[in-house]
């Protein structure tokens, strides 16, 4: 018997220690190392970081997050990405996806996302913005398209219904403009920049029938691009002080601190403007699509897994949980429980009770309406920051009087872009 | 004997070597690149030798950054020197010995908040409706509005007066700290001869402070060079491309817009080529 004990005693230790083994290996920590971000302020990421903890037990490792501003984010990321590869995630968006993924910066995420954290559930619009040459690349922090918001008590004042065309829009922002009262018609953005002044002049653009491109042949010099760039430049005239050099911060700066009448910017400025602890007209606000025709202008910004740093696929995988983790459906309802409207991107959140509840309805309805007209207005190749940058100069110039001859700048454009399409 | 001919020998050329490589292996690679059409975007290159700079003649934004450069280096040196000379003098003039070491504490504080700071500062300083900076406008017009930022003609001014504020100030500091040191009597022997106050700088002192104030003046000029983070943070070059310098262009074109890190070397040798030269020539004029 004792024989046929020792083999029962031995066939069960090992049965322990293999089960033990695989229990031990089943739970062997997902990272090995702190995942290195690359990111530009937002509060959901500054949110994300009260629960480090989470991640770690997750993990078995924590995340380091650095910030730089969107300008220098992309400049950052785009010299780390090429060179040294110091960081596992980068904080892409629409502008530059196109670029990382073609020159293989980024690798594709759905084989890296966890089916447990439901991808599909994200935004249509902004999955779309996530896709490029068929393959999704990032998963969104905040995307969306362009709203009018306008100030009820300042249009009813001057006896002015809220603009609902382009046309109606540019004949009433200068009778808006009072700058005795500190009130100005519209805020744009001068600030040179593919993602500044290029992203806000880009509705007008494609308004008046613009287009890029012809196959590779550039065809943005035309009637229509002059048509829009008179336009933008004639309702500049209008728009409130410090936006002639400014972007975003400046623009809806300048209307939640009340100065601005009308404002058609992107989506998260709704939710700002409904938040008193960012928004001085908090009660004084009308949403609205944007006027006929001017489309609004498609966004998605989102977290993407560097190639060069993640060289193993345990580390891609790692970086792919801490996106998913980062932009997890309990991530962003604790976004949504701290009123981060612009942080939220997940449909079974933009649709439940709780948003409507903190939101209203009129909102609501605005975002289902401009949803309709939201489009991708921008080049979607790897060489597009590098052509809207150069024109982004040009209308820089052109707002700030430094040029004035439009046909003038379209036609360095064009030379510009010629040289650009013969490259490829 | 031998022995002691070879300890220096020992001590210099290790830290000569270090130096030659640290100096040196940046210095040819920029060259090599600046020879060749790298971008961030493609690791495959070619040698197309001085197409890059033949390329950067034909460049308005180039040629537009050479002069704006040129401009900043001219505002920046002399308006620093002036301020500099006008407080230390005055300061020596009028202020008692506690009063002088008050201002000095109050003229250092600048120059050590770090550039970026400064430049947020006055940013803000200079916002047409808020800045503290546009206020007396503001206020002597009745609420017209100005914005030194966003216009071509002020913008590079404004952001100028930044970097004198920091370095103008500091320089006070030690013109004064010169003046102090000097022998007191020639300055005793002017009064005597009832030279008035600012015919005994002009012809006593400055001229005895005059090596010192010399290389001062190049101190501000190297780094004058260095102004990319003040300019960066207040106008990130423009309004258009009235404030950009060539080390802005060159970053521009390297990191922010299109990746050309081999053109933007090219304007790198380019300008390292022109500040040697410049500071030789200037160099040699001052000692002769």
């Amino acid at each position: 018997m004792k024989p046929i004990r020792l083999a029962a005693g031995l066939g069960a230790a090992f049965v322990l220690s293999a089960t033990v083994s695989t229990i031990a290996l089943a739970q062997a920590p997902v990272c090995s190392a702190p995942v290195k971000v690359l990111a530009q302020p937002r509060d959901g990421l500054t949110l994300l970081e009260d629960s480090k903890a989470e991640f770690e037990k997750l993990a078995g490792a924590g995340f380091q997050i650095d910030y730089l501003n969107e300008n220098d984010r992309r400049a950052k990321s785009r010299a780390d990405a090429s060179t040294v590869g110091n960081y596992n995630v980068y904080y892409v968006d629409e502008a530059n996806v196109a670029l990382f993924a073609s020159s293989k910066w980024i690798v594709p995420l759905t084989d890296y996302y966890p089916a447990d954290y439901d991808y599909a559930d994200f935004d249509p619009g902004r999955q779309k913005v996530a896709t490029y040459d068929g393959k999704v690349w990032f998963a969104p922090l905040t995307g969306g398209g362009d709203l009018m918001v306008y100030r009820k008590d300042v249009l009813e004042a001057a006896g002015i219904q809220p603009p609902k065309t382009l046309d109606e829009l540019i004949a009433d922002v200068p009778k808006l403009t009072n700058p005795d009262k500190g009130m100005y018609g519209i805020a744009l953005r001068g600030a040179r920049g593919s993602g500044a002044n290029v992203w806000r002049w880009m509705p007008f653009f494609k308004a008046y029938g613009g287009q890029w491109f012809d196959g590779d042949k550039p065809a943005f010099n035309s009637d229509a691009a002059v048509k829009a760039t008179e336009a933008y430049l004639k309702l500049f005239k209008d728009s409130a002080p410090g936006t002639q050099t400014g972007s975003w911060d400046e623009s809806t700066g300048a209307f939640l601190s009340g100065q601005v009448a009308i404002l058609v910017e992107s989506t998260p400025l709704s939710g700002m403007s409904v938040d008193p602890k960012t928004s001085q007209v908090v009660g004084k606000i009308g949403f609205l699509p944007p006027p006929s025709p001017l489309p609004g202008g498609g966004y998605g910004h989102g977290l993407a897994i560097a190639a060069k740093a993640n060289a193993d696929d345990a580390s891609k995988k790692c970086a792919g949980l801490f996106i998913a983790w980062a932009t997890s459906k309990e991530n962003e309802k604790r976004r949504l429980d701290a009123h981060q409207f612009g942080e939220l991107n997940r449909t079974s959140i933009l649709s439940s009770k709780e948003f409507a509840d903190i939101y209203g309805a009129d909102l609501g309805q605005a975002l289902a309406a401009t949803g309709k007209v939201t489009a991708v207005n921008f080049w979607q190749d790897p060489r597009w920051p590098d052509l809207g940058d150069r024109w982004g100069i040009i209308l820089e110039e052109l707002v700030t009087g430094t040029r004035t001859d439009v046909k003038g700048g379209l036609n360095e454009l064009e030379a510009y872009a010629n040289e650009l399409v013969k490259k490829k | 004997m031998a022995r002691r001919t070879s300890l220096p020998v020992t001590f210099v050329v290790p830290t000569i070597a270090i130096l030659l490589v640290l100096s040196m292996v940046p210095t040819l690679y920029a060259i090599v690149i600046a020879l060749q059409n790298r971008e961030l975007s493609t690791p495959d290159y070619s040698w197309v030798w001085l197409s890059n700079f033949v390329d950067l003649f034909l460049d308005r934004r180039f040629l537009n950054a050479v002069w704006v450069s040129v401009k900043w280096e001219i505002v920046t040196v002399v308006a620093t020197m002036v301020v500099a000379i006008g407080l230390g003098v005055l300061m020596f003039e009028v202020a008692s010995p506690r009063q002088r070491n008050v201002y000095c504490l109050l003229f250092i504080i600048p120059v050590l908040l770090p550039r970026v700071s400064a430049a947020f500062v006055w940013k803000f300083a200079y916002h047409p409706l808020y800045g503290i900076a546009t206020y007396p406008y503001r206020l002597i017009t009745g609420g017209l509005i100005f914005d030194p930022l966003s216009k071509p003609a002020t913008a590079l001014f404004a952001v100028a007066s930044v970097d004198v504020w920091q370095w103008g100030l500091f320089f006070a500091v030690i013109v004064l700290k010169l003046l102090e040191t000097l022998p007191p009597q020639p300055i005793e022997a002017a009064r005597l001869d009832h030279a008035r106050r600012w015919q005994i700088h002009a012809y006593v002192t400055l001229p005895m402070l005059k090596a010192p104030l010399i290389s001062l003046m190049f101190v501000k000029m190297i780094e004058s060079l260095r102004s990319f983070d003040l300019i960066y943070v207040m106008t990130r070059g423009g309004p258009g491309v009235a404030t950009e310098t060539l080390d802005m262009y060159a970053f521009s074109q390297g990191f922010i817009e299109s990746g050309k890190v081999s053109y933007a070397s090219a304007m790198a040798v380019l300008m390292m080529i022109a500040t040697v030269i410049t500071f030789t020539m200037l160099w040699k004029r001052v000692q002769a």
